[in-house]
């Protein structure tokens, strides 16, 4: 078995989350792989179709729930629009885990602040669910997720359990226009509603995934708030193909996503030439 | 001091025809229907050609330009994986170039990053390679830039170089000994590496100083001038045909592929693939991080003379100038250089 | 030399253009030049080793036309059939660029040839060449050599294969696709392989195996020449540039052998002649059809 051969995966659930976003929940076909299995929340793989090929994607689901993987993606390309005709039961590939993870250790006895935006809430819902399900290590939680629509809103049960939550504060928000005449959360941009919503920078880290654009506007907002460069966290896509450092894709300047990332500080990405 | 030895010419003939005796594989330099020289298999060591470089490089045998990784079967809802063969048949490589035997080595270490290439190296344990010193090269040759030298060692397992009626065989590593245990009478006793030095001696003065100036002035200048001008100067002239990293003996970048060849069956496949296309970067989204030529030829030489160098401590470019000789626009990695060196050391700017 | 030299400098200074296309001394003999001012006029050369085919440089796929606005460009009487064939396919606007014909009676085969022109060392696609010089020029410098009698080989090499059998034929183009590592330069080099997005790029479907084994390799090499039918100008770049030395100016000149025994077609420098592909006349061959 070589280095580039994936671990066969049964499908488990598919739940659709918007239009054109779905969630494949993965269990191993080996049992002995699936005892051995282990990543960290940030991590990615090399997801497959057989016959259509391989496509990157975050772990989404979290490594303190054993036994399966999960991941989200959006029909774009042609492995995802394969991954799409997938059903429950039928088989397909993963290499992984691959890449660094978001320094949770560093982030145990403070505050954990998450701001997402449409399928950026991926990534970020791995460390969620991962700070939630050892909710004692940390201090305050808060979330703030938007997207374009409520349509677009991914994770809707989860974001309903998480608003329950007494020990998470949550806010989701869609932007303008996108509202349904029910909508009970905010309306407007994300970095506006992460203003309003004022986490406190002492003692705290934050996770930023989203559209660049969403990034762009979030980060001064953040510093507004006392947070420093070294306490926010992102995670970068790059075209990868193998994953491992080898096959030259995945450089932006200096640094190879696959091996030095996918999780960057913003201080990191500063230093980053503009090339992703 | 390695060990040497010697080989006579005949001895040379007599020894590619045991090794096929044997049932190893045997490549070479030799002619191409086209009137070409390049790395080919032969059948008889009458047919290597020494005195061209071969118009590509020794990675062909190393990292194929297309090979299957594995190959897979639909099963109902199931999926049954092929592996490949992880033992590849033994091979002599006769009359590699020393700058394309070093390149094998260099890229042993990305191929050796954390996470072992077993393709590559299944190849590479298979694969003994008996390098002749290169009788020197032409303008754009600058091996010695970067560390080597027409008559430097690395990657060879056996160099040899001509002394009379045959070769002094330098002895380089444990493999190219067991080539030697295996067939020792056709070596023997002969003159001394010092025959040689004339030779050797002449091909050097045949390539050096043709970039002036060191890898870490050349690394330092572009890890700090990613902005430069100078990128889209030299980008103008670029076709982004690619062609430089398929002579490449270093470019080693690569694409994966499904290949369904049935509706159930198919194989997955790594081919080569270069950073000088659009396509090699572009998301599916549409957005492209490296969305110019511009970007493109900085990344080549990034990733040869900075990335390469701050990961593993070495420039990922033997100095062999094949893309120099390929490229259909006359762009020229000595001129290249030649430049970076003369602005890092303040000598001049963009033309 | 001093003509084509006074007369891009009179276009650069007067503001004409913003830059000349034409040839320089290179590190390895002539190569390409860009020339933006009026002072570096002077790096300009022409002679026969300027084998290069510039109008690839005003394709739309590439950013030159964008990035420098109005060009003027250097031609041969066989680049400019090129040229005419971007204006015929309206991928190059007329009016974006001056066209200065160099009078040309055959260039070498190698731009880092350092010997004299000959029957020996001409490019074979200049044997038979009956043109010195493109009507379609704006500006006409220099003067013109004889000129090599064809056929060139490589016409003649057609024929021979046309003559094997078909299984010789395919063992001859199986040995040759062999060799292709499917870097697609001839594509990149191409003039007149302008599209957008290509065909063997595209994913959904996958039309083309970007694996270079020979399936795909048949279906690309097969593909390019059938997509460059009454549109090549055989001006050779696709073979010159090839890495592995694949003969696929065969393709391409068998391919507009048949347009032009077909449909009347040869490659011209008058954009005004129809495109064999874009025009349907009523006596066209169609018996393959049906």
């Amino acid at each position: 078995m070589n280095v580039y051969q994936p671990f066969r995966m049964r499908i488990e659930e598919r739940i659709d989350e918007t239009v054109d976003t779905r969630t494949l929940r993965l269990k191993f076909l080996d049992e002995d792989v699936a005892q051995k299995f282990d990543f960290k929340a940030g991590q990615f793989g090399e997801y497959s179709v057989f016959g259509a090929g391989e496509c990157t994607f975050c772990i989404a689901s979290s490594p303190t729930r054993k036994g399966y993987i999960e991941c989200s993606f959006k029909t774009i390309g042609k492995v995802t629009s394969a991954m799409k005709d997938l059903e429950v039961g039928d088989v397909m590939g993963f290499r992984g885990p691959y890449g660094n993870a978001f320094p949770l250790d560093k982030m145990q006895g403070g505050n954990v602040v998450f701001i997402a935006g449409g399928i950026g809430l991926a990534p970020v819902r791995c460390v969620i669910w991962n700070v939630l399900d050892e909710r004692n290590k940390y201090k305050d939680v808060t979330i703030v997720y938007g997207a374009r629509s409520v349509g677009d809103l991914v994770y809707k049960r989860e974001l309903e359990d998480w608003g329950k939550r007494p020990d998470v504060k949550l806010w989701t928000t869609v932007d303008p226009g996108g509202e349904t005449p029910d909508w009970k959360g905010q309306v407007g941009f994300v970095p506006s509603i992460v203003e309003k919503a004022a986490p406190a920078a002492a003692n705290s880290h934050a996770i930023v995934c989203g559209p660049p654009v969403m990034i762009k506007y979030t980060l001064p907002v953040l510093k507004k708030l006392g947070f420093t460069d070294d306490r926010i966290y992102t995670t970068l896509e790059n075209r990868m193909k193998c994953g491992i450092g080898k096959c030259g894709r995945c450089n932006i300047g200096p640094v190879y996503v696959c091996k030095d990332g996918p999780v960057f500080t913003a201080a990191e990405m500063a230093r980053l030439p503009n090339e992703f | 001091m390695s060990t040497t030895t010697f080989i006579r010419n005949e001895d040379l003939k007599g020894l590619v025809a045991d090794l096929k005796a044997a049932g190893v594989g045997v490549a070479g330099p030799a002619r191409t229907t086209d009137g070409a020289v390049d790395y080919r298999s032969i059948d008889r060591f009458e047919d290597v050609v020494l005195d061209a470089q071969p118009r590509t490089s020794l990675k062909q045998f190393f990292l194929p330009p297309t090979e299957p990784l594995f190959k897979y079967r639909r099963e109902g809802s199931d999926v049954a994986i092929l592996e490949m063969p992880a033992v590849q048949p033994p091979r002599v490589i006769v009359g590699a170039r020393p700058c394309d035997a070093a390149a094998v080595e260099i890229l042993d270490r990305v191929m050796n990053w954390d996470y072992k290439d077993e393709p590559w190296f299944a190849r590479r344990e298979a694969t003994t390679i008996v390098a002749f010193a290169c009788p020197g090269g032409d303008r754009s040759c600058f091996c010695t830039t970067v560390g080597l030298a027409p008559d430097s060692t690395r990657g060879s397992d056996l160099l040899l170089a001509p002394a009379g009626d045959g070769y002094v065989v330098e002895v380089v590593t444990p493999k190219g000994q067991k080539l030697l245990d295996a067939f020792p009478k056709r070596f023997g006793a002969g003159p001394g590496v010092d025959a040689t030095k004339a030779y050797r001696d002449k091909a050097r003065a045949s390539v050096d100083g043709h970039v002036p100036g060191s890898p870490e002035v050349i690394r330092q200048w572009v890890q700090t001038h990613f902005e430069d001008p100078f990128w889209s100067e030299i980008a103008l002239r670029c076709h982004g045909c690619g062609g430089c990293a398929a002579v490449c003996p270093t470019c080693h970048c690569f694409d994966i592929v499904d290949e369904p060849e049935t509706l159930t069956e198919g194989t997955r496949r790594r081919n080569w693939d270069t950073c000088q296309t659009a396509l090699f970067t572009v998301h599916a989204s549409g957005h492209n991080p490296r969305h110019d030529q511009c970007g493109r030829c900085r990344q080549r030489v990034n990733h040869k003379f900075a990335i390469y160098p701050s990961r593993f401590n070495e420039v990922l470019c033997t100095g062999c100038g094949r893309c120099a000789r390929v490229c259909p626009a006359g762009q020229d990695v000595t001129e290249i250089l030649t430049r970076i060196v003369a602005m890092a050391t303040g000598q001049g700017g963009a033309a | 030399m001093t003509e084509l030299r006074e007369l891009a400098r009179r276009l650069l200074s007067e503001g004409t253009v913003n830059a000349v296309l034409g040839w320089e001394e290179g590190p390895r003999g002539a190569r390409p030049a860009f020339v933006t001012d009026a002072a570096g006029a002077d790096r300009l050369i022409f002679d026969p080793r300027c084998v290069h085919n510039l109008a690839a440089y005003l394709s739309p796929r590439r950013p030159h036309l964008k990035q420098l606005g109005k060009v003027a460009i250097v031609l041969k009487p066989c680049d400019a059939k090129a040229v005419a064939g971007l204006i015929r396919e309206t991928q190059v606007p007329r009016e974006n660029v001056v066209l200065i014909g160099v009078r040309c009676g055959g260039v070498l085969a190698d731009p880092e040839s350092t010997e004299p022109l000959s029957e020996a060392t001409v490019a074979d696609r200049c044997r038979g060449c009956p043109d010195r010089e493109a009507k379609l020029a704006d500006h006409l410098v220099g003067t013109a050599g004889p000129g090599f009698p064809g056929p060139s080989h490589r016409a003649q090499k057609v024929e021979e294969l046309a003559a094997l059998p078909a299984d010789q034929r395919w063992a001859f183009w199986q040995a040759e696709f062999e060799k292709c590592v499917r870097c697609h330069a001839c594509r990149q080099v191409c003039p007149m392989c302008f599209c957008e997005r290509c065909l063997a790029d595209k994913t959904m479907p996958r039309w083309i195996e970007s694996s270079p084994h020979n399936r795909g390799n048949f279906a690309w090499h097969v593909a390019r020449a059938m997509h460059l039918a009454g549109r090549c100008v055989d001006c050779g770049e696709c073979e010159r540039v090839c890495p592995e030395g694949l003969p696929l100016g065969l393709l391409t000149r068998k391919v507009a052998q048949v347009v032009a025994d077909r449909y009347d077609f040869r490659p011209t420098d008058d954009p005004a002649v129809p495109a064999p592909v874009g025009t349907y006349r009523m006596d066209d061959p169609q018996e393959f059809i049906l």
